[in-house]
């Protein structure tokens, strides 16, 4: 793993987290403990930053090749917010995320869902099994979590139908753990449901307390964050004793270095993406991108769980823009330093994707 | 009954360089004995210990060589014969009141042993305690084999209230842990009632107070002190312990103390006829030099050679003298370790000095087996015979510890570092102990430095830092480092690894443990309560309970201010309670062994390697060697698959 | 008494730490300090222990003190409480006519377990010592302790094994003397079995070759 951890590449997702002892996870970092010797073993097979095959990926997932399309491959998209069965909560906008969950959870089409639960301390991974749990969850949290090591200890423990709330290179993570990278004999999916969301960079936690407690802010007292749409450039919190703002600049710089090689904004691989509607409080972006997304959206939106909306053009516009602009920064990044389609060691490639898409994609 | 009482006079028995040394301050009416546990010194103390109650001696394993040095001293002022032992770092430790002492004289005998260590085979330095005699202006003595370890010793008591100072006797390894033949001399019957006569006049050495020196009046003490030395010369010009053997006018002159004059007697033998031309002139008073003597022998040969362990001590201190002589000198060579014919660091052996003959001689040695043989045997023993490192016993309490040190360092992330100090864990600087050693110096130091470095966040640095120490390194040294870092809000975090002894040396008591050198039982003196009185945050926890130390370990490593304690508290594999059985009986599910299968790539044998584990290369597993095994179960709680399984031994 | 050894007569004890290869020469040196030699034992201990490789050097001499380090190339018996540790004296003090014994069970050093450094099978060693030296032996000493209920007798079972060459004066009274003095009455027990099946498991193993291997010498 020298070439992810060592490199600074690693986003702390934890999906190498909890499936061996080489690996731990502390204050959102993904450490290695000791050395091991196996050249690619399951942490390499499910890591976001390791050598992945976006075609490969693609083709597992959609049935079909990586294309140059900025938001990834879907099906439809929608305007998106919780609906009448759902009841009110510290929603972060729309509350698309926990109406989905909620409906899953109702249906018993999942066992457990896996992630970033706020509510006691510090934004840490949490497995819930029961739909009440869900609302307590609600709200981003901006920071880097490692919510893959959870999916990694419920599969350890027996649940095989698990839906899990990513951030991109979460759900890149848990893609490939679906689709059975290491071409096993006795392998089972135990991965039922990838809800992906829109990301630009995370924070580590270390970052963050030290930024909240600079501001006399207790972490642990934040009930939300937010970051406004521009021309706002600030970073809003929430406490138990009001809003604070900080300077999103200041923000940014504390930003994981490891966010600036992710061309991934919109959650390419999970089944269904939500994100914020920029302008419209209260409302989400939905896009569905697998067939079971897309049943499992419609059956939601049928019970009321989810209203969905169509998407005015403009919207739609700015988000294509936006993750292109993302991906093209990412990819021309990646590509000056020889991290696209190599294999050498200590300069190992992250993604691998043909030339011809890479080249549409940087334009 | 012990050897040590036997009062055989004239019998002859095989016995150790410090079991002899022990005996000859019998011999010589001992009644305290005093020290600090350190290889190679530590037997003299255990012996004198086994035997106190009947020979009616006290023997302390004092907290310190200070301390020890300033017990023996108390001993000798109060009109008694005192011994003070330690290892050659402990005349550093000692060296302050060592040299007031010397200034302000003794009454009873006292006798200083340090037993150097060439070639660091059990420390991690190569001193070489003979200097401080020369700058504390006190006798050393070195005894050249196990005969006179113990005649010397007695002698020394004799000489020290000759000239009312303490005399040095200085061992090395391979004198005091070798053993040879001695015959053993009478044991002193009375005993002296202890008085301390203070009421005298100022200066009055038998019953004025005991003062090191008059402020600005050097021409006092400081003057008797070299009176001394000289008396102490002029006893040594007629000494049986030095002595030539050899001709009457030899090619080369070997110029020998300590051990290595048996070496040198040996290497003589190994040339053969050409070796029939060198002398051996023996040393064993070397501070202050017989001048004459010296002379004498010096004259009757134009090479002279200086074999000696450690540093020039014995070869600059002639060639000092020598360089003043203007009769009898005629045209010189000196070889020794300046001229490099023989190594400055590493210890002397037959060989070397063979060798060394050879050169100055101008002959080569024959071989001793055919050249064939040494080659082929060579090449078969880098294949057949694999280094053994150092590495902890099976069920060590500190591999458990390091394993949480290092994960936890390694889980924080912002590349913190543990300081090193002196004992077992000092292994901890190797594989064994995952490497996790970043300094390593002298007893005491790792807190020190690490309270320097708890400094340095103003100048910007980030790193996390970790000192250990070892219970009885706690009480020796670490206790003023502790306490400056927590005065001064130095910002680390100070592991203390209590396994309930004086470990690495053979296991001895101190004051943390309710018994003492004499097995009596004592009042045990609580690190966690010196740490708690200190007013620094304290916690304990079982290093063998792997979860709770490393959660205890990462929320101090999160604090930002302030020094904190963590007492990791488990016994010493070695200890009695410990070694008379296991805990638990542990074996492998070699069905559930991963191996090296990802999710395991073999931790238990290849990371934690544990000397109770091995590789079944055959059937791809890990196995537990039941005959190694200490039945601790904490290889148990580090395997992923969960296959090693441990029981309660019944 | 000058029974016509070498002078000096120069044996090693060697093993890993933890095996009791001091307590084995201090024994030998007091069973043939008892006979009236001037003995000198060199070794180290303390660090050693720790799973390092310890050597004691044993001087046997009618009336001199010889020094505890014997030169290289001098040994003239070898006895090894673990085979490795064998090979690896063998090589520094050993040569062709060098008398050998050792132990053939193995104790894997830290590098070997880890999986980094590879010990050879016994069976590699033997034929390996055998070649540098024909007439040596290997006998199976911890298992024959195992079998008296304590693996650590595996030293006093090479001692019997040492006595049985009569090479040395080495019977079996002085060791009765010798290991009771040393070891205690505790254990006195215990040691004369090992000892008696040391010495047992060297006739066996010469009642298997077609010739004597080592010269008998003077009653002991």
């Amino acid at each position: 793993m020298e070439d992810v951890i060592l490199a600074g590449r690693c986003t702390g997702c934890g999906a190498c987290v909890d499936i061996c002892p080489y690996f731990g996870s502390h204050m959102g970092k993904t450490a290695m403990l000791f050395p091991c010797t196996i050249a690619r073993g399951r942490c390499f097979a499910s890591c976001p930053r390791a050598e992945v095959d976006l075609d490969l990926l693609s083709e597992k997932t959609f049935g079909a090749p990586y294309a140059e399309v900025p938001v990834g491959s879907h099906r439809k998209i929608f305007v998106s917010h919780s609906g009448a069965r759902i009841g009110n909560a510290n929603y972060q906008a729309g509350g698309t995320v926990s109406a989905l969950l909620s409906f899953v959870l109702e249906k018993g089409i999942i066992d457990a869902a896996v992630l970033v639960d706020r509510q006691e301390g510090l934004p840490r991974p949490r497995r819930i099994t029961e739909p009440q749990e869900v609302l307590s969850c609600a709200s981003s949290s901006f920071a880097a979590v490692p919510v893959i090591s959870e999916l990694n200890r419920a599969v350890r423990d027996g649940y095989r139908r698990i839906g899990t709330v990513a951030t991109p290179c979460q759900a890149v993570a848990a893609a490939l753990i679906r689709i059975n990278p290491l071409n096993e004999d006795e392998f089972i999916n135990p991965l039922s449901f990838i809800i992906g969301l829109f990301c630009t960079w995370a924070l580590d936690l270390r970052s963050m307390t030290a930024l909240f407690s600079g501001r006399g802010l207790d972490l642990r007292s934040v009930i939300r964050c937010d970051v406004p749409p521009p021309p706002a450039e600030k970073f809003e919190i929430v406490t138990g004793g009001g809003k604070h703002d900080i300077p999103l600049q200041e923000v940014r710089d504390l930003t994981s270095p490891a966010c600036a090689w992710c061309p991934d904004m919109t959650s390419e691989f999970a089944d269904v993406s939500v994100g914020m509607l920029e302008g419209s409080a209260g409302k989400n972006i939905l896009i569905i991108r697998t067939p079971f997304g897309e049943e499992i959206a419609e059956k939601a939106r049928e019970e009321r769980y989810i209203v969905l909306d169509e998407i005015p053009p403009e919207q739609l516009r700015n988000l294509e823009r936006a993750a292109a602009a993302k991906k093209r920064r990412a990819l021309l990044k990646l590509k000056k330093e020889g991290l696209l389609n190599t294999a050498r060691k200590g300069k190992r490639a992250c993604f691998r994707l043909r030339p011809e898409i890479l080249e549409k994609l940087i334009g | 009954m012990s050897l040590l009482l036997k009062n055989k006079e004239g019998d002859k028995r095989l016995l150790m360089g410090n079991e002899a040394i022990a005996r000859g301050a019998i011999e010589a009416g001992l009644a305290v004995a005093t020290g600090y546990p350190g290889t190679p010194s530590s037997e003299i103390i255990e012996n004198l210990s086994r035997i106190s109650r009947q020979a009616g001696i006290y023997v302390e394993w004092s907290v310190n060589e200070k301390v020890a040095a300033e017990a023996a001293a108390a001993a000798s002022f109060a009109g008694l014969r005192s011994l003070c032992v330690m290892k050659q770092n402990g005349v550093n430790v000692a060296s302050d009141f060592l040299l007031h002492l010397a200034e302000s004289g003794t009454r009873g005998g006292m006798v200083l042993v340090p037993c150097d260590d060439p070639g660091a085979l059990s420390s991690v330095n190569e001193g070489d305690a003979r200097f401080f005699a020369r700058m504390l202006e006190v006798p050393l003595l070195e005894p050249g084999d196990f005969q006179e370890a113990k005649d010397m010793t007695r002698w020394a008591f004799a000489l020290s209230e000759e000239i009312r100072n303490f005399v040095v006797l200085r061992s090395v390894t391979r004198l005091s842990h070798a053993s040879g033949m001695v015959s053993l001399g009478k044991i002193p019957r009375g005993r002296t009632q202890a008085q301390f006569r203070h009421a005298g006049a100022l200066l009055d050495p038998e019953s004025g107070p005991m003062i090191s020196c008059l402020p600005g009046a050097p021409q006092f003490t400081h003057r008797r002190q070299q009176d001394k030395i000289r008396t102490a010369r002029e006893i040594f010009e007629t000494s049986p312990f030095n002595y030539y053997e050899g001709p009457r006018r030899p090619e080369v002159l070997i110029v020998a103390s300590s051990i290595c004059s048996l070496y040198s007697r040996e290497a003589i033998a190994m040339l053969g006829k050409a070796g029939k031309k060198c002398g051996l002139l023996k040393m064993g008073t070397t501070w202050p030099l017989p001048e004459k003597f010296l002379q004498k022998h010096l004259s009757s040969a134009e090479k002279i050679v200086f074999v000696e362990e450690v540093l020039p001590f014995l070869e600059e201190n002639v060639l000092m003298l020598a360089g003043r002589w203007t009769q009898g000198k005629g045209p010189k060579s000196y070889y020794g370790k300046n001229s490099g014919t023989l190594p400055s660091y590493g210890e002397m052996n037959p060989d070397l000095i063979a060798e060394a003959l050879g050169k100055v001689l101008a002959v080569r040695r024959r071989p001793v087996r055919p050249e064939s043989f040494a080659a082929k045997a060579g090449a078969f023993a880098d294949n057949a015979a694999p280094r053994r490192e150092l590495t902890f016993c099976p069920g060590c309490p500190h591999r458990a510890s390091f394993w949480s040190i290092h994960s936890a360092l390694k889980l924080d992330g912002r590349e913190g570092f543990v300081c090193g100090d002196i004992g077992c864990y000092t292994l901890a600087a190797f594989p064994t102990g995952f490497n996790s050693l970043r300094t390593v110096h002298s007893m005491g130091s790792g807190a020190g430095l690490a309270g320097g470095f708890g400094r340095l966040r103003a100048f910007g640095l980030r790193q996390p830092i970790l000192a250990v120490c070892g219970d009885s390194t706690f009480f020796h040294a670490a206790v003023p480092a502790l306490i400056n870092a927590v005065h001064h809000q130095a910002d680390l975090t100070m592991v203390i690894l209590d396994n309930r002894g004086t470990a690495m040396t053979g296991f001895q008591p101190h004051p943390g443990l309710p018994v003492n050198a004499m097995q009596e039982s004592a009042p045990p003196v609580e690190i966690e309560n010196i740490c708690r009185g200190i007013g620094v945050e304290t916690e304990i926890r079982d290093p063998f309970d792997l979860k709770g130390t490393r959660d205890a370990l990462l929320s101090f490593l999160e604090k930002k201010e302030g020094a904190r304690v963590l007492i990791l508290r488990q016994a010493c594999s070695l200890s009695p309670e410990k070694k008379k059985k296991n805990s638990f009986k542990v074996r492998v599910d070699e069905n559930a062994c991963r191996g090296e299968r990802c999710g395991c790539n073999r931790l238990c044998t290849r990371i934690f390697r544990c000397p109770g584990l091995y590789w079944d290369n055959r059937k791809q597993v890990a196995r537990i060697d039941d005959v190694v095994c200490a039945g601790c179960g904490v290889c148990a709680s580090i395997c992923p698959a969960g296959a090693i399984l441990k029981e309660d031994a019944v | 008494m000058k029974p016509g050894l070498k002078n000096p007569f120069n044996l090693i004890v060697t093993g890993v730490g933890g095996q009791g290869n001091v307590l084995a020469s201090r024994i030998l040196g007091n069973m043939l300090a008892l006979g009236g030699f001037q003995i000198t034992i060199g070794e180290t201990f303390g660090a050693s222990q720790r799973g390092g490789s310890v050597m004691s050097h044993i001087r046997i001499s009618p009336g001199s003190t010889w020094s505890p380090q014997i030169p290289k190339g001098c040994a003239d018996a070898i006895v090894a409480l673990e085979p490795a540790e064998g090979v690896r004296v063998l090589s520094d003090y050993g040569h062709d006519k060098v008398c050998f014994i050792s132990n053939t069970r193995p104790v894997y050093p830290a590098g070997v377990i880890a999986g980094g450094a590879v010990y050879p099978p016994i069976e590699e060693i033997r034929s390996g010592v055998l070649s540098l030296v024909p007439d040596a032996l290997f006998i199976d000493a911890t298992e024959e302790a195992i079998k008296l209920g304590r693996p650590i007798l595996g030293n006093i079972v090479m001692i019997g094994a040492l006595a049985a060459t009569r090479l040395l004066p080495l019977d079996r009274k002085k060791f009765r003397v010798a290991a009771d003095k040393i070891a205690g009455s505790d254990s006195l027990d215990y040691n004369l079995k090992a000892f008696d099946a040391g010495r047992r498991l060297f006739q066996t193993a010469m009642s298997r070759r077609s010739r004597p291997a080592y010269p008998v010498t003077r009653r002991s």
